[in-house]
């Protein structure tokens, strides 16, 4: 039971930690990003689409699709983000109002699509693209350590793909230039354009990573959560890693402690159900736990938040 | 006036983009629309059923316009204080959810709008004293909520209070339902949304609220500058505190008005779409309660018409809540529009 509880814990958690790092790209560089659910959803849509067809092409039992499938989830999130960017950058909309904007609108627009494609390619009226389901690696010696084996049991293939790809996100926000400058457009835009960084690249391109790392998360959630995609995708878990990174104080690190705790508290409340013998309606109490335990931990540690100082502002050139 | 033009220029180009979705699909946008206004009742449909015309088509957009009413009053009572409520859905759950326990008890309509309107509050309140107090971000916070309260819900309906062949909740008495249902007239059957006088008085009264008394013009205060008011000797928390309350109240209204009116039972496992759908239509509207109202109209036309046109053109429904989204990208868009206008 406790194997289960890591286990589960971990697949839910990680890609809730990607989400969070691009949310944490494009708070820093200063843009207010809500629009995190919808960029996942929309990833996952582009994902799954691709893993459809490839499966057509390659055969059921080919890994072509699985590995295909994040590459494009990663392309459709960021083109999806780009649109945000645009919204929030060049026509200096609301940025709280662009991002829930943007939410709908992929809401919206991938389960037309998603009717659409079925019908016209794959000829059912289905409001959803199956996906097989996902190959799961055990580490052989570690994974025989007692209780902290499980950590290296049964991992998706993603998990490790999130791993690989948070480590470098975390260099590169915090020990290269380009991070640096990130950081500076979020704190002061103004001073940062003084020493000659162009603000609305550096924010463009933080949303548009934002939105590759949302489409990992996406499709990972496709994978490990339904094993399809269908307008179910748009739980709400791209606002808990919004809540996450407000917890983690917009840093890399603490954000993954936040991501953990979600994430187990999710599994050890559905094992706990699972001991118990009860009905399968108490899962929908268990489901609350991350939220109730959210609203907690900002209840908390809100006060002493700092956030990024320039976040949310829009910035335009010619106000000094 | 210019925000009035802004909003018009985004329907439009909305409709046009929408027309071109459908144009590319093979159908004839034209038709498409007509038929949105044709289920919606503002246009003759060809045939009609038994005991039904052009006039109960009509009086049952009524009964979907009036919860959309009071919900985008909702979102836009918060935005004049400077508050996003994205959690009109979770307060309208509530709301709805509690109006079905009291009518319970006590079967009557007044009740319902009573604990409806009360409920909504309660919510309302709870995220503008998580702002005030802890200083927990209320986007973060309502979304947080909205969450909570489906998923206990839909533990209790589920357990307690479900329909086992429909799998909804329980329908609530008739006593105490805010549509009259099927009311006989003239050989016709309509559904009379009773709500709705209610609905628009509600603008009204905000409108004179916002514009003309003091309360109302601390809200707006404390939501273009808090520091600025809280200099000019507001008290910026109460105000936020009594925006937030009274944006839940109207809230709860849409709640009892769309759980105990327009539909009889809740569905468990789902958030109301309509809280989302609302801020668009008060970004439409322009923040402005009669504007509200305009909007409202507008958005429901397609999402009630749609029914109707989807299944005359064979069109999947979803492109209505595409078109509703592209209506919001535009309004949103139009922000710079309006900034360079004042300047």
């Amino acid at each position: 039971m406790l194997d289960m509880i890591i286990i589960d814990g971990l697949s839910f958690s990680l890609p809730l930690f990607v989400m969070a790092i691009g949310g944490i790209y494009s708070e820093r560089s200063g843009i207010t990003n809500l629009a995190l659910e919808g960029f996942q959803g929309f990833g996952a849509f582009t994902g799954a689409f691709a893993a459809v067809y490839l499966s057509g092409i390659f055969g059921a039992s080919s890994d072509v699709p699985y590995y295909a499938s994040f590459i494009f989830a990663v392309i459709g999130g960021g083109m999806f983000a780009l649109l945000h960017a645009l919204l929030c950058v060049k026509f200096k909309a609301d940025q709280v109002v662009s991002g829930v904007v943007m939410n709908i609108l992929a809401m919206a627009s991938t389960s037309f699509l998603t009717k659409r494609i079925n019908t016209s390619f794959f000829g059912n009226t289905a409001n959803k693209f199956m996906l097989g389901a996902s190959s799961r690696i055990t580490l052989p010696g570690l994974s025989d350590i007692p209780v902290i084996g499980a950590v290296f049991k049964d991992i998706y293939p993603f998990e490790i793909m999130i791993l690989v790809v948070a480590a470098v996100m975390w260099y590169v926000l915090y020990r290269t230039v380009y991070g640096m400058r990130l950081r500076a457009c979020g704190d002061n835009p103004h001073s940062a354009d003084a020493a000659g960084i162009n603000v609305y690249a550096v924010r463009t391109v933080a949303v548009f990573i934002s939105g590759c790392l949302s489409g990992i998360a996406g499709m990972s959630f496709a994978y490990s959560v339904s094993a399809n995609f269908s307008p179910d995708i748009y739980l709400g878990y791209g606002y808990l890693s919004i809540a996450a990174l407000i917890f983690g104080n917009w840093n890399i690190l603490p954000a993954l402690f936040a991501c953990l705790i979600f994430g187990f508290a999710r599994s050890g409340g559905s094992a706990v159900i699972q001991e118990l013998g009860l009905p399968s309606s108490y899962n929908d109490l268990v489901r609350i736990l991350p939220y109730v335990l959210t609203l907690l931990l900002l209840v908390f540690f809100s006060r002493h938040n700092r956030s990024p100082r320039a976040l949310g502002q829009i910035y335009d050139k010619g106000q000094r | 006036m210019r925000k009035f033009t802004l909003s018009c220029l985004a329907i439009i180009i909305s409709l046009i983009f929408g027309a071109l979705i459908l144009w590319l699909m093979g159908k004839d946008p034209v038709a498409a629309y007509m038929n949105l206004l044709q289920g919606s009742g503002l246009m003759e449909k060809a045939k009609y059923a038994a005991r039904q015309n052009m006039f109960t088509d009509f009086m049952s957009f009524i009964d979907a316009l009036t919860p959309m009413i009071f919900a985008s009053l909702a979102v836009a009572l918060a935005l004049k204080g400077g508050f996003f409520n994205i959690g009109v859905s979770g307060q309208m759950l509530f709301a709805g959810f509690c109006a079905h326990m009291a009518a319970m008890f006590i079967p009557s309509k007044i009740v319902v709008v009573i604990v409806g309107f009360i409920g909504g509050a309660l919510i309302g309140a709870l995220i503008g004293w998580l702002k005030c107090r802890f200083n927990v971000n209320e986007v973060v916070s309502s979304i947080m909520l909205n969450s909570i309260l489906m998923y206990l819900i839909t533990f209790y309906i589920n357990t307690f209070y479900v329909n086992p062949v429909s799998r909804q909740s329980k329908a609530i008495s008739e006593a105490a339902r805010l549509t009259l249902s099927r009311f006989r007239w003239e050989g016709l059957r309509i559904d009379i949304a009773l709500a709705f006088p209610l609905a628009i008085i509600m603008a009204l009264l905000l409108h004179w609220f916002i514009q003309r008394t003091t309360y109302g013009y601390e809200i707006k205060a404390s939501g273009l500058s808090p520091q600025a008011a809280y200099y000019a000797g507001m008290n910026v928390q109460r105000t936020a505190l009594m925006t937030m309350t009274l944006s839940g109240a109207l809230a709860g209204l849409a709640g009892v008005s769309y759980f105990c009116g327009y539909l009889a039972s809740i569905q468990p496992g789902v958030v109301p779409s309509m809280g989302f759908d609302a801020i668009a239509v008060s970004l439409l509207g322009g923040n402005n309660p009669l504007g509200c109202v305009l909007a409202s109209f507008l958005i429901t036309v397609i999402s009630k018409g749609s029914i109707y046109m989807s299944s005359s053109q064979n069109i999947e429904q979803e492109i209505a809540s595409l078109i509703t989204a592209f209506i919001l990208t535009f309004a949103a868009c139009s922000a710079i529009f309006a900034k360079k206008g004042r300047k």
